[in-house]
C-alpha cells in the first residue's frame, strides 16, 4: 500500500457519493447513487481514461477529486496528501496542482471577459507572477497552446470552438498543475479541430509529465490517449486495466459491448453489433450485477450476486462472474 | 439505371443575406438518390449540410433564403410549389428527424397525440383511429407497451426512446423520403447502435429513400449507399461508400478520414491544419486552398469545378 502511496500522484480510495432526489413536492423520493465505491490511483505522467455512458457517475467522479462536491465516504490522496475534508482554505495550494478542462468552451469562459483576462486571473489568485511580468507570460500561455498576442484582447464570442478550447486549456496550464482532468475535452468539436487538441493535449504531457485524468464517453478517444482506462457503468468501475489489454482482451462483457458499438469509418467492416436494453436508472439499480439485464452471458447467479471487483491477470480488474466467456461476441 | 431517381437536387443555392455581408452556405449544390438507396452528407459544423436539408423542405430560418436550383422529389420541383402543396409534402412525402428529440417534442402534450395528430392532418383519421395507429408504430419503433406510453410525456422518456418516437412521427404517413439530420449524435454509443439499427430495418421494410446528415464517418460507413462530402457550401467529393472511403480522392476527405482515432491503432493523429474560411468574403479560386497540403498552380486563381473520376466517383480538385 505504502509503495503506491510514493508512486501515484493520485489515489483514490472507496469513493461514494450520492443524491437526494425530490419529487415536486420536495419530499425526498429515493436515493440515486451516482459515484459506487470506486478505487483507483492515476502516477506521475499517466493518462487515466475513465468511460462509460450518460449518468454513469464519471463527470462526478471528477468533482469529486477536485473537492469540488462532498463525498459520501472514502479518501482522495493528492501526493500523499489526504483531501477529502479539507477545508477551502486548506484546499488552496492543492487547486494551484490540480485543474479541470471542461466540455463545453462556450460556457465555460466568462463573455464578458477578455482572453487576456481569463488568463490573468490564475496568476494572480495564485499570485505566480509579478504585474511587470503578467502579460509577458499570458502572450507566452497562447503562444503554447497554438494562438498569438494578437488574440488576448479579444472576447471568447470571436473565437471557433476549437480556439475557445485552446483558452480553456491555457487557462489550465497557467497555473502549471500536475493534474489536469479532462472532461469530455473534445466531444463537443469538429473532427479535424479533435485531432489538434488531442495532440496539443498530447505534447504538454511529453513535455511537462503532466497527469491527465481523461474522461470521455468515446472509447477510441480514450484509447488513443490512455495509458488505463477504467470503465464505469451506474456508478461502479466494472474493468480497468492498460488500453492495449482492454481494446485486446475485454474480460467485462460492458467494455466488450462498447467495443462492438464503436463504429468504424470502413465500410467492409461488420455494423456495430448493438445492446439490447436501455441504461438501467441509477435510482433503482437491478439486483446483482447492475449489467445482468443487457448481459448476453447472464445467468441465475448475476442476478442474484453482485460481483466484486478482482484481479484476472497482471493489472487487470474485472468485476464479472464469467469472465473466462467474455470475447465470444467481439467483432473483429 | 433505368429508374429516375426520387430526389433530384440541381444547382441549389441558398444564401443568407445578414447585415455584415452574404453568406453563401449551399453553394451551387448537386446530387440525386434513388428509390430505396440512402445518401450520406458528411461534412463539418458550419458545411452547410444542415441547411441543404432545409432548403429542400424550404424551411430555412431568416435571413436565408433560396437563390436558385431546381429540388425534383419524383417530377415535382418543390422550389416552384405554391405554400399549400409543400405544406402537404411536409410531413408526408418527406418527414425529417432531428439530432436533439427533446428538443423537437412538445414537453406538454401527451406521446400519443404527437403522433395522432400527424395522422390526423395528413390523412384525415379520426382521434380513435390515429390513436390505434399510433399504438402500432410504437411497436414497430420498439417501444414495448405501447398503448401505455401513449399516455406518457416526453421528459418520462430516455434519449434513446424519445429518438424511437420521433422516427415514429417521421414514418407515421409513410414518406418517400427521410431526412435525417445527426439522428444519434445526442446518443450513447450502446444505444447509437440499437437506433441505426432500427432505421436501416424500418428502411428495407418500405422500401424508403434516405438522406442521412452526420459528421460522423463511422455511422456513414456503415449505413449509406453513396456519399457527399461538404465543405464551406460545397459538395468537394461525391461516390459510392465504397470508392470513397477506399479511394479518397479530395485532400479534404483525406484529411477527415486520418483524423479519426481509430480502435487498436495508438498513433499520432495527423490534423487538417487551419480552419474553415470566412463564407462572407469574396473568394477566389479554391475554398479548400489555405489548408491543402499540396495545391497546384490553378488553385489560387480559378475554382475547380466537379468532376468523375472514375464510375460513381467525383471530386472538385485541380489535382485531378
Amino acid at each position: 500500500m505504502l509503495e503506491i502511496l510514493i508512486l501515484s500522484l493520485l489515489e483514490v480510495k472507496n469513493l461514494r457519493k450520492s443524491f437526494r432526489m425530490r419529487d415536486s413536492l420536495g419530499r425526498t423520493s429515493g436515493q440515486l447513487v451516482a459515484v459506487n465505491d470506486i478505487s483507483f490511483h492515476v502516477k506521475q505522467g499517466e493518462t487515466l481514461g475513465l468511460v462509460g455512458e450518460s449518468g454513469c457517475g464519471k463527470s462526478t467522479t471528477g468533482k469529486l477529486i477536485l473537492q469540488l462536491l462532498q463525498a459520501d465516504a472514502g479518501q482522495v490522496f493528492f501526493s500523499g496528501d489526504e483531501l477529502t475534508g479539507l477545508t477551502s482554505r486548506q484546499m488552496r495550494p492543492y487547486r494551484r496542482r490540480m485543474q479541470m478542462i471542461f466540455q463545453d468552451p462556450f460556457s465555460s469562459l466568462n463573455p464578458r471577459m477578455t482572453v487576456g483576462a481569463i488568463l490573468r486571473e490564475p496568476l494572480l489568485i495564485h499570485r505566480l507572477a509579478p504585474a511587470s511580468q503578467l502579460r509577458d507570460r499570458v502572450i507566452e500561455l497562447l503562444e503554447k497552446v497554438g494562438l498569438t498576442a494578437e488574440h488576448e484582447q479579444r472576447f471568447p464570442h470571436e473565437f471557433s470552438g476549437g480556439q475557445r478550447q485552446r483558452v480553456g486549456i491555457a487557462r489550465a496550464l497557467a497555473v502549471e498543475p500536475q493534474l489536469i482532468i479532462a472532461d469530455e475535452p473534445v466531444s463537443a468539436l469538429d473532427l479535424s479541430v479533435q485531432a489538434q487538441i488531442l495532440n496539443l493535449l498530447q505534447g504538454f504531457q511529453k513535455d511537462h509529465g503532466l497527469s491527465y485524468i481523461f474522461i470521455a464517453h468515446d472509447l477510441a478517444v480514450i484509447e488513443h490517449v490512455s495509458d488505463r482506462i477504467a470503465v464505469m457503468y451506474l456508478g461502479k468501475i466494472v474493468e480497468l486495466t492498460n488500453a492495449k489489454e482492454l481494446y485486446k482482451h475485454p474480460q467485462h462483457p460492458y467494455t466488450e459491448a462498447l467495443l462492438n458499438a464503436v463504429p468504424t469509418p470502413d465500410p467492409d467492416h461488420p455494423r456495430p453489433a448493438a445492446l439490447s436494453g436501455e441504461i438501467p436508472s441509477p435510482v433503482n439499480p437491478p439486483s446483482g450485477c447492475y449489467f445482468h439485464p443487457r448481459c448476453p452471458y447472464a445467468d441465475s447467479i448475476c442476478r442474484q450476486q453482485e460481483p466484486q471487483l478482482r484481479e484476472t491477470d497482471m493489472d487487470h480488474l474485472v468485476a464479472c462472474h464469467h469472465t473466462d466467456q467474455v470475447g465470444r461476441y467481439r467483432l473483429t | 439505371m433505368t429508374m429516375p431517381p426520387r430526389l433530384d437536387v440541381q444547382n441549389l443555392q441558398s444564401f443568407f443575406f445578414t447585415r455584415s455581408g452574404i453568406i453563401k452556405a449551399v453553394n451551387d449544390i448537386s446530387f440525386s438518390i434513388d428509390p430505396g438507396e440512402t445518401l450520406a452528407l458528411v461534412g463539418e459544423s458550419g458545411c452547410g449540410k444542415s441547411m441543404t436539408a432545409l432548403s429542400l423542405l424550404r424551411l430555412l430560418p431568416e435571413p436565408g433564403k433560396i437563390v436558385g436550383g431546381e429540388v425534383f422529389l419524383d417530377d415535382r420541383d418543390l422550389l416552384r410549389l405554391p405554400d399549400v402543396e409543400m405544406r402537404r409534402i411536409r410531413g408526408n412525402d418527406i418527414a425529417m428527424i432531428f439530432q436533439e428529440p427533446m428538443t423537437s417534442l412538445n414537453p406538454v402534450l401527451r406521446i400519443g397525440e404527437q403522433i395522432a395528430e400527424v395522422l390526423r392532418l395528413h390523412q384525415g383519421a379520426t382521434k380513435q383511429q390515429a390513436l390505434k395507429q399510433a399504438a402500432e408504430l410504437l411497436s414497430q419503433v420498439g417501444i414495448s407497451d405501447s398503448k401505455q406510453r401513449l399516455r406518457d410525456y416526453p421528459h418520462q422518456l430516455s434519449g434513446g426512446q424519445r429518438q424511437r418516437i420521433m422516427i415514429a412521427i417521421a414514418l407515421a404517413c409513410d414518406p418517400k423520403l427521410l431526412i435525417a439530420d445527426e439522428p444519434t449524435t445526442a446518443l450513447d454509443v450502446t444505444i447509437q447502435a440499437q437506433i441505426m439499427d432500427l432505421l436501416l430495418e424500418l428502411k428495407q421494410q418500405r422500401q424508403m429513400t434516405m438522406l442521412l446528415i452526420s459528421h460522423d464517418l463511422g455511422i456513414v460507413a456503415g449505413n449509406a449507399d453513396k456519399i457527399a462530402v461538404m465543405y464551406a457550401g460545397q459538395i468537394v467529393e461525391a461516390g459510392t461508400v465504397k470508392r470513397v472511403f477506399e479511394n479518397p480522392l479530395h485532400p479534404y476527405t483525406q484529411g477527415l478520414l486520418q483524423c479519426i482515432p481509430r480502435l487498436g491503432q495508438q498513433h499520432d493523429l495527423p490534423t487538417i491544419p487551419g480552419q474553415l474560411p470566412d463564407l462572407k468574403e469574396q473568394m477566389t479560386g479554391c475554398l479548400f486552398l489555405d489548408r491543402c497540403p499540396g495545391p497546384c498552380a490553378p488553385c489560387g486563381n480559378q475554382t475547380p469545378q466537379i468532376k468523375e473520376i472514375e464510375p460513381d466517383h467525383s471530386v472538385r480538385c485541380w489535382r485531378y
